[in-house]
């Protein structure tokens, strides 16, 4: 026991991963975390991460976010593998649920950030390609235009309507019926 | 305090949020800078919008105007106001929905495609080319009446109509194999008498009976195969990917002819074929049939008692491949929708604000359809578990009585941008087989003047406005 123990902490050390953030903070991450993101996986089997992994697209304040994010959802997933094997199935499905519940609240409080930080983190799970995230974030968006008119989401967003009265006239006349 | 300055997004990240819109919250999210914009008109472009559109319930309200519809939003419990091009809309008649269009017959009883959300419009051939019509001129050439006989039937039974007469007693309900803006389509017709049915291609000149069936009722495509569902609850499949129609018999027919009995055949989210039959029970209700003038319309503000009718629902599964009903209990997670649009059957888990287990409907009564249009139209919500407690769609209610209400899925795709360069081509046919209608001396002068618009419409604008367009000159000329 104590020996496969020591084996896998190696194992997990061996495979810590480094992240450095545009404004070069550094972040330590294990493997099955940083994998979470596909750019970094491509990196990670190209061998290319020695010396750490610059992201210079991402800031270290939304790094921290999105390693937040991967960090729960890779522990979830290794929950997940390790249940199917040691729970009887009506147990599994149990543990599951429990699972997808403690992610969907998990999920749910990560997503309670200003507008701008949103907008951050899709540009940032767009660029590392993580999918879940990218799912998430963008729903978020559109469940927060619903029902709101084109002012108030300029408002929401801080957006410019950089449109010409005559093109915003133009777009009016064939969906003026949305804007009551 | 000002929010903070959000980052310019790219495109495909705006199609992959407005994807997970429904058709209205998509057109304002559309319209909030040229970015998004451009990301709502490639999205309508590639067709990527939300393909789970919830249904809407689509009326017209005296209030509102002739040529307004509106969009009353099940997700968003709020109802839409959607100008709509000529011929006004309350003085068509509604005999079908599917994609996102409705089937519409004019004052000449002549038959429209028209999508409600983008304005596009697309003829279909002339009743004329119908094999029981036969167009009667006046001493201009002119079409003043229609001469409707049976199939294969005495010619002394020759019965005549005037345009706009013919639409009330002929057409029943219309159905669409695919959406019209991909260019590619089959339009399936019941008619009457016997309700029998013809089909069009989209390019066809003129309606093809497909006989001799009768007494249809409803009828769905899946697959390709149109199943065909007859009052006496037959089942047939024909198969138009060939060059000539193929036929099936599923289910063989049952000899009881049920008076007051709906019949529906809709595709469930599992793919199997349902059959259901809804049965309205009349005596429980006094009809008000007494005689309408000829424009009338009820109207949302007349307070007209609502009838009491009971409704029972009941659904069978059909097993194409034991050939046989197996009647079921619950939908489980599935919703219903029924009318005089396609039937519909729906996953609940993809559309929130739908009950799972439950039927929205709208009654596409027969009586109604002749003439009788001021009693309440019976539409709401009902559970299977308990068809005893019918809820409202919305409470007072909002729609006139006439042209009928009925559910609609939102589809906001632009018919030229699907179809590109070929919209000519398919419309063409169509342009010319009502300009047959005409005698020749008007008809040189008519394709002189089709030409040029023609000429005109395809440098400046959308050539389906211009076939629209084309029944008014006639009318001019006449």
């Amino acid at each position: 026991m104590a020996s496969a123990g020591s084996g896998d902490e190696k194992a997990a050390a061996a495979a810590m991963i480094t992240l450095i953030s545009s404004d070069n903070e550094k972040f330590e991450v294990t493997e099955a975390t940083a994998t979470l993101s596909q750019t970094i996986r491509h990196m990670i089997e190209d061998g290319c991460t020695d010396g750490g992994v610059p992201l210079p697209n991402v800031t270290s304040k939304i790094l921290a976010r999105v390693i937040e994010y991967c960090k729960k959802h890779a522990t979830a997933a290794a929950g997940e593998e390790g249940s199917s094997s040691s729970f009887s199935d009506a147990a599994f499905l149990e543990v599951d649920r429990a699972f997808l519940e403690e992610l969907e609240e998990f999920d749910d409080a990560f997503l309670e950030v200003d507008r701008a930080t949103l907008f951050d983190l899709i540009l940032a799970a767009n660029y590392l390609d993580i999918k879940g995230l990218l799912n998430l974030t963008c729903q978020k968006v559109a469940d927060s235009v619903k029902g709101k008119t084109p002012e108030q989401i300029r408002e929401m967003y801080n957006i410019v309507n950089d449109l010409t009265p005559e093109e915003e006239a133009e777009i009016r006349r064939e969906t003026q019926w949305a804007f009551e | 305090m000002a929010p903070p300055w959000a980052p310019h997004l790219p495109e495909d990240i705006l199609l992959q949020i407005f994807a997970a819109l429904d058709v209205p919250d998509l057109a304002c999210a559309g319209s909030v800078c040229s970015s998004w914009h451009g990301a709502y008109t490639s999205l309508c472009n590639l067709g990527r919008w939300k393909q789970q559109q919830t249904p809407c319930l689509l009326y017209t309200a005296k209030s509102r105007g002739q040529s307004a519809a509106c969009l009353y939003s099940l997700a968003e419990k709020k109802a839409y106001t959607l100008a709509l091009p000529d011929p006004p809309i309350r003085s068509r008649y509604l005999i079908g929905s599917a994609y996102g269009w409705i089937i519409t017959a004019d004052e000449s009883s002549e038959l429209d495609l028209l999508n409600p959300i983008t304005g596009d419009q697309i003829a279909l051939p002339s009743v004329t080319t119908m094999d029981h019509v036969k167009p009667i001129y006046n001493k201009n050439g002119v079409v003043k009446k229609y001469e409707v006989w049976r199939h294969n039937d005495n010619p002394s039974k020759i019965r005549v109509f005037g345009l706009r007469e013919l639409r009330k007693s002929f057409f029943v309900k219309a159905f669409l194999s695919s959406d019209p803006s991909t260019g590619d389509y089959i339009v399936v017709l019941i008619h009457r008498f016997l309700s029998q049915l013809s089909f069009a291609r989209s390019g066809d000149d003129h309606w093809t009976l497909l006989h001799p069936h009768e007494f249809v009722a409803d009828c769905v495509f899946k697959d390709g195969i149109l199943y065909v569902l007859t009052q006496l609850q037959e089942i047939q499949a024909f198969d138009f990917s060939g060059p000539a129609v193929e036929q099936k018999l599923i289910l063989d027919r049952i000899e009881i002819y049920y008076r007051y009995v709906r019949m529906y055949i809709v595709q469930a989210p599992c793919g199997d074929l349902l059959q259901i039959r809804v049965a309205y029970d009349h005596s429980a209700s006094q009809p008000e049939l007494d005689s309408m003038e000829e424009d009338g319309y009820f109207s949302e503000d007349d307070d007209l008692p609502c009838p009491a009718y009971s409704t029972s629902f009941e659904v069978c599964r059909v097993d194409l491949a034991a050939r046989k009903r197996v009647q079921i209990s619950s939908l489980d997670e599935s919703v219903l929708f029924l009318g005089l649009g396609q039937s519909l059957c729906l996953h609940a888990e993809g559309y929130p604000k739908l009950k799972a287990n439950h039927v929205y409907f709208t009654d596409d009564d027969g009586f109604m359809f002749l003439g009788a249009n001021n009693r309440r139209r019976n539409i709401g919500v009902v559970s299977l578990s308990n068809t005893n407690i019918i809820e409202n769609i919305t409470s007072p209610q909002i729609w006139s009585n006439w042209p009928n209400p009925l559910w609609i899925t939102p589809n906001p795709q632009k018919m030229n941008s699907a179809m590109g360069g070929s919209t000519e081509e398919v419309q063409a046919p169509s342009t010319s087989c009502r300009t047959f209608g005409f005698q020749h001396g008007w008809s040189v002068a008519l394709l002189f003047l089709v030409f040029l618009l023609f000429v005109v419409s395809v440098s400046f604008r959308a050539p389906t406005k211009f076939f629209v367009c084309l029944p008014l000159n006639s009318a001019l000329h006449s």
